[in-house]
């Protein structure tokens, strides 16, 4: 059997720089969310466990105060939650199913991650010849190219209703079980328009593979998903924030009913997964939106920087590194609306949400997509 | 948000049975039920609030001496206590215990010596004047009780330690305190009406 290291870790690599990627950005994502929660309600937010200077993490490490001002105050909080997350009592509650209950955690965290796989996350970099066939080397900065990339994302994206699910039964609590109910139904309700609004956008660009997708977006800024599905993009950020578990959408942890719904018997390290599962869904949400109608990772000037940048490869390396940049751009950008919604609007009623997701939101999505074939045949 | 909103054919439209509109208050139209341009104005007034500056001061260590952080709480502010001193600066206190008694935390614990001589206003003075600021709870009640105007409570509000010894105030604590704020002769009583040095003129805006 031929087989070659040297493969197999060149597969690996934009594995590592994806995965690695997006789970450091989830502290930073949680440091913003925080922030900018105090911010919104006239706070704070953290600003003490900085890096440098009193409070921070090499006086608490060393004792080594650098400075005297507190230098990026807050900005270690989310370590420092993590570290008290895994100091905390690993419970299961008595009747509690042991399995699931363990299991379910797992399975809320790994959706999110597996749905980055497929979504291209910068331009594809240009190595120059370094192998014996003289031609150059392109890395992709994307793990796979399924050529059914969208369908990926939602199958997996479904598959976290799961992990909700499962942990609110698994937990033997009226609460959490409530909760996980209203997961299942919710993401299964607002799944339909998305799924619709998927449609309308493979229609469109007349594939169903993400790196086609931005490869379509990527002549021009008006070329952007956004200015030709205007209504489509609305709908889908909608879903989105309904798929996240997101305020007003919030129902399944609704603190105001349900304690903490499905998340209410977790604690220690398993909530934690739970939580990280929950920002790199918003993260992955963030990706998706960017990819699907914000052009991915294109920016305006990239064809001109392109064609300037030739062969060179710091160049072509500087290219790449924009196309990133505004990637996590958009991404962030989200994330940053969606924190902005969170403290601006008050959680719909259980009611409020079905009716929206089954009379609104899936007949509009129903029309767009009516238009969208009209568009394409005509 | 749009005057009155009317049905179809101009008349106002129904209601669902057994639902009244609170006053001032209308049925929404159909442009009004999206909720988009109220969800707008929303997402406006959060925004502002945003980038508004915050009025939190941070207690970094160096609010005690940077004029930026300086706070003055309002006139009247409750704060911890400080003794004052008669004209020939000595303890105005008679230990009369009546502060002790009007106090409803009980933190105020004073023993008593029988003055000097050659003192002729007073029977008695402190020997041990002490206030238990963990216990005290700020009320005002031994300032109002005093006879003798010699108790008040001043506007420090910061004053943390980490140990509950050194929240035990003694008597010379109590009347260093009084002349550091410049407050040992002051002549106000409880409520400041008006008294000039009765409490520290205010700095900041709140």
């Amino acid at each position: 059997m031929d087989f070659e290291w040297a493969d197999y870790l060149w597969k690996l690599l934009p594995v590592f720089l994806v995965f690695l990627g997006v789970l450091s950005v989830v502290p930073i994502h949680v440091y913003l969310e925080r922030k900018g929660a105090g911010y919104i309600q006239d706070r704070v937010g953290p600003n003490r466990v900085g890096l440098l200077g009193p409070d921070g993490l090499l006086e608490g490490l060393f004792g080594w105060r650098v400075t005297r001002q507190r230098i990026l105050g807050g900005l270690i909080q989310p370590a420092a939650d993590v570290i008290k997350l895994i100091g905390k009592e690993d419970f299961v509650p008595a009747k509690a199913d042991k399995v699931l209950f363990t299991l379910a955690p797992m399975m809320a965290l790994l959706p999110p991650l597996l749905s980055f796989v497929v979504v291209p996350v910068g331009a594809d970099l240009n190595l120059g010849p370094i192998d014996e066939s003289g031609h150059p080397v392109w890395l992709p900065l994307q793990v796979a190219d399924l050529n059914i990339g969208i369908l990926w994302v939602l199958s997996v994206a479904s598959l976290s209703a799961y992990g909700l699910a499962l942990g609110g039964w698994a937990s033997n609590n009226k609460f959490s079980l409530l909760g996980g109910v209203r997961a299942t139904a919710q993401m299964i309700s607002y799944e339909i328009g998305m799924g619709l609004i998927v449609v309308c956008m493979a229609m469109h660009y007349q594939s169903l593979s993400l790196r086609e997708m931005v490869g379509q977006q990527s002549h021009g800024v008006l070329q952007w998903g956004v200015f030709s599905q205007p209504l489509a993009f609305a709908i889908f950020v909608v879903c989105a924030f309904a798929e996240n578990n997101r305020l007003p959408f919030d129902l399944p942890e609704c603190e105001a009913e349900l304690v903490g719904g499905f998340h209410t018997e977790y604690n220690s390290l398993k909530f934690g997964m739970f939580f990280q599962g929950e920002y790199i869904a918003m993260l992955a949400m963030g990706a998706l939106i960017a990819t699907l109608f914000l052009g991915g990772w294109h920016y305006p000037g990239y064809e001109a920087l392109r064609a300037a940048a030739g062969d060179a490869f710091w160049a072509n390396l500087g290219v790449t590194l924009l196309s990133l940049a505004a990637f996590g751009v958009k991404t962030v950008g989200f994330v940053l609306f969606q924190i902005w919604v969170r403290w601006t609007l008050p959680r719909f009623r259980y009611d409020q949400l079905m009716s929206i997701g089954w009379k609104g939101i899936v007949p509009l999505a129903l029309l767009n997509v009516v238009v969208t074939v009209a568009m394409v045949l005509a | 948000m749009s005057a009155h909103a009317e049905g179809p054919g101009g008349q106002a439209p129904k209601l669902p049975p057994g639902v009244i509109l609170a006053p001032g208050r209308h049925e929404l139209g159909a442009g009004e039920k999206l909720y988009l341009s109220a969800i707008a104005h929303g997402l406006l007034n959060t925004f502002k609030h945003l980038i508004k500056p915050k009025f939190t001061i941070d207690y970094d260590g160096t609010e005690k001496d940077n004029p930026k952080k300086a706070h003055t709480p309002r006139p009247g502010y409750r704060g911890e206590h400080y003794l004052k001193k008669d004209e020939a600066g000595h303890v105005k206190c008679v230990a009369c215990f009546m502060c002790a008694a009007a106090c409803p935390a009980e933190c105020i614990h004073i023993e008593a010596r029988p003055a000097p001589p050659e003192m002729k206003d007073r029977e008695r003075l402190p020997a041990r004047f002490e206030i238990d600021m963990l216990r005290c709870i700020y009320c005002g009640m031994c300032e109002e009780a005093c006879p003798v105007d010699a108790i008040a409570l001043s506007p420090i509000f910061n004053q943390v330690s980490d140990e509950r010894v050194k929240k035990v105030y003694d008597l010379e604590l109590l009347l260093k305190r009084g002349e550091e704020l410049g407050l040992s002769q002051s002549r106000h009583r409880y409520r400041p009406d008006g008294v000039p040095g009765a409490v520290p003129e205010r700095k900041d805006h709140q």
